[in-house]
């Protein structure tokens, strides 16, 4: 650790500024940005913003919508993340070639595999042969509210394998013997899934968590490729909202509906944040 | 008793291998698809895709496996015939290293910063890297719109790139990793009257190999998929967009080509992706995720 060094600030401050720049003093500057009227004097009009962005319609179902589908899919990339992390820490080296497979969609861009995406849950597409097949009915999954259900399952399965490596190397941390101890005592998987790997991979777990569900927001892209700037209700999200009001220059509605979800954001995570410590005092 | 145990240990091994076989080959099936696909001629693409949208309930679209010949056609004439393909291609690759150029330059020296050295205020500063971190694009759009205006840099490809250079997940990212590097290993450089700079380039950047390696390629996951930002900040200036945000209207005027534009667009993700996938695996794994 160097103490008391001059050129600290050769490392520190061209990424700092940038970083004050492009990222904080906007952050904060915008705050009171959303309190004016946005008029050449800039009269603060304290809440009015925010009044009228609440009590509008599409505000309300761009915000329901952005919070309904990552919270939908958020918790399905968490669970599915951590069964297949535990699944393939019992394989040990032979894991890797899994692994490399399952990150790679992480790195494909969403819109060039949108094209097999439509032509997979076509109405005539394999996944309705499938259900056809198995005696069900078909689903009309572009053209309905089931819309969702491609949408995040083109989300889940391009982000689950980050996750996956997170969570892996988490695992890989775990010393064997607490689990050999742990057969020899009679333990089996669940129990010891619940008593020696959550809580030793408990930080790791809230960090994925967290970054899915921060992640999740980013939804809007796939939605943006099916349905344009305009899509149905069912996933009209809150970016949605936001890009059609900046594109009509209204400027303060884009702010304090920045602001209003920020705070939603902040709350929510405090509250995990909360609900990890009460637990962890539990132990 | 131990025979039992370790018969069940092996079906359940069995069990296990399958199971992540086939959702490895659901995860790569996609993809294979898409490649597949761009060797089929265009009119067989094109009469295929047209067999969409259908509703009678007794009709399927077929399930294409085999081209009736293998044709590099799609690729021809998205290459040679189509300039605004390549044009588009080649803004992706533009925004794609100026990024990568920026983040080499000012995120190693931040995090190097954040780790190795012991300053008044470095909690509380790493502590905003974390909750700018955390904080999705929509919140962070609107006031950043505000700032490229007062710097004039609106509709300008700068915009988009800017701010993606100090990206805070990186910098969390790189932190990370280099609080795990010894103390041992930096103070021997000291002892030896090694500089900070030295130790930087002599000790720390080459132990940080794996991270700067996942950093780049996860980094080049997300400018090479940029959708958000250019469709703000270059609403106007439609011919400096990036592939990624022009993909779809280009590709559903041109039916017959889709899915080589698709695969084009997906190889250099792969190539990237299959240089740095050790990187990736062991700079998560060495870097402190909690």
């Amino acid at each position: 650790m160097f103490v008391k060094k001059k050129s600290l600030w050769l490392f520190l401050l061209p990424g700092l500024a940038g970083l004050m720049v492009f990222h904080l003093v906007p952050f904060i500057g915008g705050i009171y940005f959303s309190l004016t009227d946005g008029t050449i004097n800039n009269n603060l009009v304290w809440f009015e913003n925010y009044k009228r962005l609440w009590a509008n319609q599409a505000f309300q179902q761009g915000l329901k919508n952005s919070l309904e589908l990552s919270l939908m899919s958020t918790p399905i990339i968490f669970l599915f993340s951590f069964i297949l992390a535990v699944m393939l820490k019992s394989l040990r080296e032979r894991s890797l070639p899994y692994r490399n497979i399952l990150l790679m969609p992480y790195l494909v861009p969403s819109s060039a595999l949108l094209i097999i995406w439509m032509v997979i849950f076509d109405y005539g597409g394999i996944v309705n042969r499938l259900l056809v097949g198995l005696g069900l009915e078909r689903v009309m999954w572009l053209e309905s509210g089931a819309l969702r259900v491609p949408i995040i399952l083109l989300y889940v399965w391009k982000n689950v394998g980050f996750s996956v490596v997170i969570f892996s190397a988490a695992l890989q941390s775990v010393p064997d013997e607490y689990y050999e101890f742990a057969m020899l005592e009679g333990a089996g998987p669940i129990r010891q899934a619940r008593s020696i790997t959550l809580p030793l991979i408990l930080p790791t777990a809230f960090l994925v968590f967290v970054l899915a569900w921060v992640n999740a927001f980013k939804i809007f892209k796939e939605v943006y490729f099916i349905g344009g700037a305009y899509p149905r209700d069912e996933v009209y999200t809150l970016q949605h909202f936001m890009n059609n009001r900046f594109s009509k220059l209204e400027y303060q509605d884009v702010t304090a509906a920045a602001y209003s979800f920020a705070l939603i954001v902040l709350v929510f995570f405090a509250l995990l944040y909360l609900s990890r410590g009460v637990r962890g005092d539990d132990r | 008793m131990t025979g039992r145990l370790f018969k069940r240990g092996r079906i359940s091994r069995f069990v296990n291998t399958l199971l992540l076989v086939i959702i490895c080959a659901l995860t790569l099936l996609p993809i294979i698809l898409t490649f597949l696909y761009s060797f089929f001629p265009m009119s067989e693409m094109k009469a295929f895709l047209s067999t969409r949208n259908n509703y009678d309930q007794n009709r399927f679209m077929d399930v294409l496996l085999a081209p009736s010949m293998v044709s590099l056609r799609q690729y021809y004439d998205l290459l040679i015939d189509k300039p605004l393909y390549l044009q588009l291609f080649m803004n992706s690759v533009v925004y794609t290293l100026l990024i990568l150029a920026g983040e080499i330059f000012f995120i190693p020296t931040l995090a190097y910063a954040l780790s190795c050295f012991r300053f008044r205020g470095r909690n509380a500063l790493f502590f905003m890297v974390l909750m700018l971190m955390l904080l999705p694009f929509q919140v962070t759009m609107a006031p950043s719109v505000l700032t490229m205006r007062t710097l004039g840099l609106m509709n300008t490809p700068w915009a988009v790139i800017l701010p993606l250079m100090f990206a805070p997940f990186y910098i969390f990212l790189m932190r990370q990793f280099m609080v795990g590097i010894p103390t041992d290993m930096i103070e021997a450089g000291l002892m030896d009257g090694a500089g900070t700079i030295r130790t930087f380039f002599h000790v720390v950047l080459p132990l940080s190999k794996p991270i700067l390696g996942a950093a780049v390629a996860l980094s080049f996951a997300d400018a090479w998929n940029l959708v958000e930002q250019p469709l703000i900040y270059l609403a106007n200036s439609p011919n400096q967009m990036p592939l990624s945000v022009m993909f779809n209207t280009l590709s559903s005027s041109e039916q017959g080509v889709v899915f080589a534009s698709a695969a084009l667009y997906i190889m250099p993700a792969l190539l990237i992706y299959s240089y740095f996938q050790e990187d990736i695996l062991l700079g998560i794994q060495l870097s402190d995720m909690k």
